[in-house]
């Protein structure tokens, strides 16, 4: 549960803001690198204006970082979905809390990660 | 196309990729090239050029070209499920796929180790408009066919090896920790998909020691950022884990 991760340590985080663009994550330049992360992922033609957007507030050096996360979760996200990797009892309990306001328990690849843990 | 030594050379770019970031690339090229313990380098080389055959599919792309070897109808339909068709991936799918003719369970789980890091590789220089770097030329040799003799259910769809049931050869995959994240477990029975996975991860994202420190921005992002980048790549996916 990576989105349960992500608000460990950063009490500032707004979950819904990382599945939602009308809410602010909280994250400093956020809406930034979801922006450039949306057109990556989303082969959208915004690609070159959101890259050109991250790199105007943060620089090259993070336009380099963030594609290179996106590389990084673009191969996770299929080792898990591959594998049908189980959620521990434990993630699966403390997520339960916020999962269906997220609307990730809608998606298709949750039967395997419950059917087997 | 293929060549016989990758370069990943990214100073004519605009972009200041990191001289690690680079290196890690080429070693995945030559761990690409090499003979597996399920396929040749030629079969190896043949998913990787699958793999850009399907994403170009999905990206409304010119076909760029089947690899030198013919791999199973299985392997091929796995390679373009993986890629254009995530969400709908399940149990049944892989229990079909593992069964079918030239496939095994160690057979897909090394196809899904090429699979994911020539992807994340390609990714990195699809996000930047960099162009992809020609798949290698095949290493010679046969597979060694392999098995890592502890490996069992624990979960996951595939066997997994945890920490206490490792081979002396493969004592190493876990960075010698007792016990292992469920994503490296989860490639266990191709052990060296396991190191790959380590070190693609180390350049792409954080070393596994630095991901143990949740509020050190180790790199240009600040944790936080990273893991909202993280979280949005999954959601993206319908990535429910």
């Amino acid at each position: 549960m990576l989105l349960g991760r992500s608000s460990d340590g950063n009490d500032a985080l707004n979950l819904n803001g990382t599945v939602r663009n009308d809410i602010d994550s909280g994250v400093e330049h956020g809406d930034v690198l979801l922006r450039y992360s949306d057109a990556a992922v989303g082969r959208t033609d915004d690609l070159v204006a959101a890259r050109e957007a991250l790199d105007a507030e943060m620089g090259p050096d993070a336009v380099v970082d963030c594609a290179a996360t996106i590389a990084n979760f673009q191969r996770m996200v299929r080792i898990a979905d591959g594998c049908g990797i189980p959620l521990d009892s434990f993630s699966r309990t403390e997520s339960a809390k916020w999962r269906d306001g997220l609307g990730i328990d809608n998606f298709r690849s949750r039967e395997n990660t419950f059917s087997r843990s | 196309m293929t060549t016989t030594a990758a370069t990943f050379s990214y100073a004519d770019t605009s972009w200041p990729v990191l001289e690690r970031t680079a290196a890690a690339h080429r070693r995945s090229w030559q761990m690409l090239a090499a003979p597996g313990e399920w396929w040749t380098g030629a079969e190896r080389i043949s998913i990787a050029a699958e793999c850009r055959r399907a994403s170009a599919m999905v990206d409304g792309l010119p076909d760029p070209g089947a690899g030198p070897a013919t791999l199973p109808e299985a392997a091929v339909y796995a390679i373009h499920k993986l890629i254009g068709d995530l969400p709908n991936v399940t149990r049944e799918w892989y229990d079909e796929t593992i069964s079918a003719e030239g496939m095994s369970d160690a057979h897909y789980i090394e196809l899904l180790g090429v699979v994911v890091h020539v992807w994340s590789v390609d990714e990195f220089h699809r996000a930047l408009e960099i162009e992809l770097e020609p798949l290698p030329d095949p290493l010679p040799g046969e597979p060694t066919q392999i098995r890592p003799t502890g490996a069992k259910a624990h979960g996951s769809w595939p066997p997994t090896v945890w920490p206490d049931d490792l081979d002396e050869r493969d004592a190493d995959i876990y960075g010698g920790a007792d016990r292992a994240a469920n994503v490296r477990a989860a490639m266990s029975l191709h052990p060296d998909s396991v190191r790959w996975l380590s070190d693609l991860f180390d350049a792409h994202y954080l070393s596994w020691i630095e991901i143990q420190d949740v509020q050190e921005p180790f790199r240009v992002l600040t944790r936080p950022q990273r893991e909202l980048v993280a979280a949005r790549v999954s959601a993206l996916n319908e990535c429910f884990y």
